[in-house]
């Protein structure tokens, strides 16, 4: 039956082609602007790190002027509070060993010195981060792995690369344990990336976080020894001194501290020791302001940074509007196509078809036309999507997942239904009688 | 006038109407809201830097060669840099400088007006060498420019340093005062000399800091000198390769990254292009599918009625007469539809401002969009309403 229904809906679609090609090319840019614009707001919504984004926790200090509060970002909806902490902050709170695993973390730009018979040395963006770092943002290995945790303790001159920096220094082989000159020390390879490209730079959402991740990772231990300074943020309200050492003893914020934690309640647990740590700091005339610290999850963060700008829903929201007007539009070019084969209708009807069999072979041909429109619409959508992704940034992608391609395909069937219910209820009402009076 | 048959033959096709009805109140909500979205862009991308933004290259080195270790060593490559940039034909001035427009932020502090009563405000603050307003192409307010003597080299001098702030800020912290001459301190408590204001000055700052700028006299090295360039206008695309050889002729223990403010400015505006672009294609397209139901629906009442209409010529009703019922019927119907639009516009707009974009919306793009719509409906309804002229009254005495 059902293919039946197909084979006449396909008949009576090919009798009027124009009206066909106007219906399905209707639908198509319905689906095409609704799954483009509520892709890209997914792209900024979805959950970087599906399940572990709420075990991974951030930490934020308020070490701030007594005197005036951290000024409020206009992007963000956080409490103002410096997004970042001091070294010596993360030092101290990276003795506790309540969290599963940590690491403090901050950008710099370094020069990497390859072998001269392949390139000119270059300055590249290095993250300092513990072996930790690796595990609780499932950075994916092609070759080796993390350091170990005495790497970290002892500062060893270890070093983790990216494919692309792979390519470029030891034409893509496997490096581990061969040898690279970053600014005047030598560093060991322990471990090569496989391409990895995260939409969101969950990790650091301060700055540029569609931004592409660093191709070179080091321990952050070395940071005292080798002088490292941040090349990202640094937000200070008095001065810094004018040695390294006074730099890194300052209240000058601009580490990250990250957290994994396994529940809540750790979570509970372990805010209260942040809070401890700051009323012990009291005594020593540090953070004068109330005592605000915050614990916040990656999830909730994203919302506090403002991961997702207000455009980008509004975008999404227009375009789910502009498929309802399609939806309405075809309802009306169908009342009219049925309807005009109401003589028709009459006949089989006359000859014994039920009304359920008419209003079937209506909604199939609804649907057909939906799922035409559908698929015609996701094809345009991906070369938008591209498009977009460009725009955004070089190395952007934004691509359908499994979610979205089920939403599409959900959308374009729901709006074929809807559309469709109203005409062929009014075919399938019809009375052959009237129609067949000659 | 023919309301009264119109109301009743509307009162027989309450759905297919309705769905017009619909369709227009949807499409006015979401013209007039895509206008507001794409106007509310607009106003960021088209705000003026006040900078000659077409003809300045920001050029950052990237040094290696150990030698840059070393502060002397540094500030002499600084110098030879600014003198090869200067004598590169095409090139109109040069500064080093950690400013650079357009990133959506910058470094920034806070003063305070050295005999005032302390109240602290917040600023962008930049070091530069003497080329900066002419390399910004700003000019001079009040007092004098920034001198290569005014520049203090040494990382632990405790004497007072030298700056220009601009106009805006002498207006925040010196309530309408001049400035030059006067003294600022900042969060260290280290005395500024101001010699100078400037004026324009727009940066767009995380924080309402935009207007506010403090440039200290001094030298960029430590993480690799950066340089703003202006050339001569048109004059880009040659200059900047020059530069770039220059440089590495002077010292090529580095390497050099060069990007244009124009290039820096549009990565800025991402979104904002991406909203225009889209929204813009929105309004076109779902005027165009709204039209397109509106001949679709038209075209069916059009051949539904072919025996009304022959009949009705048969009585005498010329070509014009049945052109007018079908378009004031469609006047009505899309009056109707704007009625309810314009109320789905506040509604759909206050659902935005609350949930999302926060532009609130301007009647006169409700106005310009009713009047959009209804040319709309009259393009669309002419269509199918031309046929329904040609039928001949003949088709009256035929049976069905």
């Amino acid at each position: 039956m059902l293919l039946y229904n197909v084979r006449i809906a396909i008949k009576s679609l090919r009798r009027n082609p124009v009206l066909t090609a106007v219906i399905i090319g209707g639908i198509a840019l319905g689906i095409c602007a609704s799954t483009t614009f509520t892709t890209v707001r997914h792209m900024f919504a979805r959950d970087p790190l599906p399940g572990k984004s709420s075990n991974l926790f951030y930490v934020r200090m308020d070490n701030w002027d007594p005197h005036t509060p951290y000024p409020s970002n206009q992007n963000t909806t956080g409490p103002t509070i410096p997004p970042q902490i001091s070294y010596r902050d993360a030092m101290a709170l990276m003795r506790s060993n309540l969290p599963v695993r940590q690491t403090a973390a901050f950008t710099a730009m370094m020069t990497v010195y390859p072998d001269p018979r392949v390139a000119r040395p270059s300055t590249e963006g290095v993250r300092l981060c513990s072996s930790d770092f690796f595990t609780m943002f499932d950075v994916p290995f092609a070759y080796g792995g993390p350091w170990d945790k005495r790497a970290d303790a002892k500062a060893e001159q270890v070093v983790v690369i990216d494919d692309a920096m792979n390519q470029k220094l030891f034409g893509g082989a496997n490096s581990v344990g061969k040898r690279v000159r970053i600014e005047d020390r030598e560093f060991t390879v322990v471990g090569v990336l496989k391409p990895w490209r995260p939409f969101i730079r969950m990790y650091d959402l301060n700055g540029n976080f569609i931004a592409q991740p660093e191709p070179v990772y080091l321990p952050f231990s070395l940071t005292p020894g080798m002088q490292i300074r941040t090349s990202g943020n640094s937000d200070g309200w008095k001065s810094a001194g004018t040695t390294f050492e006074d730099f890194l003893n300052s209240d000058v914020d601009w580490v990250q501290l990250w957290v994994e934690l396994r529940s809540p309640a750790e979570a509970e647990q372990y805010h209260r020791f942040v809070d401890g740590y700051v009323l012990e700091e009291k005594k020593h005339g540090r953070f004068e302001r109330p005592l605000m610290n915050r614990v916040t999850s990656l999830r909730d963060l994203m919302g506090e940074f403002g991961v997702i700008t207000p455009q980008v829903t509004a975008m999404a929201a227009i375009s789910i509007l502009f498929l309802a007007i399609c939806a309405l539009n075809l309802t009306g070019l169908l009342l009219g196509k049925f309807l005009a084969r109401a003589p028709e209708v009459s006949v089989r009807r006359a000859l014994g078809a039920t009304r359920i069999n008419v209003f079937l072979q209506h909604i199939t041909e609804c649907e057909l036309v939906g799922l035409a429109g559908g698929a015609l619409g996701m094809l345009l959508s991906i070369g938008a999507m591209k498009l977009i992704g460009k725009f955004i940034s070089a190395t952007s992608v934004i691509a359908l997942d499994s979610e979205m391609i089920l939403a599409a395909l959900f959308l374009s069937l729901g709006a074929g239904l809807l559309a469709g219910l109203y005409p062929a209820w009014r075919i399938c009402s019809v009375q052959p009688a009237v129609q067949l009076k000659v | 006038m023919e309301f009264g048959p119109i109301i009743r033959a509307l009162k027989r096709n309450k759905v297919r109407f309705l769905l017009i009805v619909v369709q227009i109140a949807i499409t006015l909500a979401v013209v007039t809201n895509a206008i507001t979205m794409i106007r509310d862009e607009s106003v960021k991308m088209t705000k003026s830097s006040g900078f000659d933004d077409d003809n300045i290259v920001w050029v950052r080195t990237k040094p290696f060669a150990p030698g840059f270790k070393d502060l002397p060593y540094r500030i002499a490559a600084v110098n030879a840099d600014l003198r090869a940039i200067q004598a590169t034909p095409g090139v109109v001035a040069v500064t080093n400088t950690n400013f650079l427009p357009w990133q959506g932020g910058g470094s920034s502090g806070e003063v305070a007006a050295g005999d005032g009563d302390g109240s602290k405000f917040r600023t962008q603050m930049y070091y530069n060498t003497p080329g900066i307003l002419d390399t910004l192409g700003v000019h001079l307010v009040s007092g004098r420019i920034l001198r290569d003597t005014d520049i203090d080299d040494d990382p632990n001098s405790k004497a007072p340093s030298t700056a220009i702030i601009s106009r805006d800020l002498e207006r925040l912290v010196f309530k309408g005062k001049s400035a030059v001459g006067r003294q600022l301190k900042d969060s260290d408590n280290t005395v500024v000399n101001v010699v100078g204001t400037f004026d324009p000055f727009y940066n767009p700052y995380g924080w309402p800091i935009h207007e506010y700028a403090i440039f200290y006299a001094g030298h960029v090295s430590r993480r690799g000198a950066m340089y703003l360039v202006r050339v001569a206008p048109g004059s880009m695309k040659q200059t900047v390769p020059l530069i770039e050889q220059r440089m590495l002729q002077t010292n090529n223990g580095r390497n050099i990254d060069m990007k244009t403010i124009s290039e820096i400015k549009d990565n800025f505006f991402v979104q904002g292009r991406i909203v225009r672009t889209a929204m813009s294609l929105v309004i076109v397209l779902i005027v165009l599918v709204t039209g397109l139901g509106i001949v679709g629906v038209t075209a069916f009442s059009v051949t539904e009625r072919r025996k009304q209409i022959g009949t009705r010529r048969a009585l005498g009703a010329t070509k014009g007469a049945v052109l007018r019922y079908f378009l004031l019927e469609n006047w009505i119907v899309t009056n109707a539809g704007l009625i309810l639009g314009v109320a789905a516009a506040y509604g759909l707009n206050v659902l935005l401002v609350t949930n999302a974009a926060g532009a609130k919306l301007d009647w006169r793009f409700v106005a310009a969009a009713v009047v959009l719509l209804w040319l709309q409906g009259i393009v669309a309804t002419l269509i199918p309403a031309m046929r329904a002229t040609r039928f001949s009254p003949v088709i009256a005495t035929r049976g069905a």
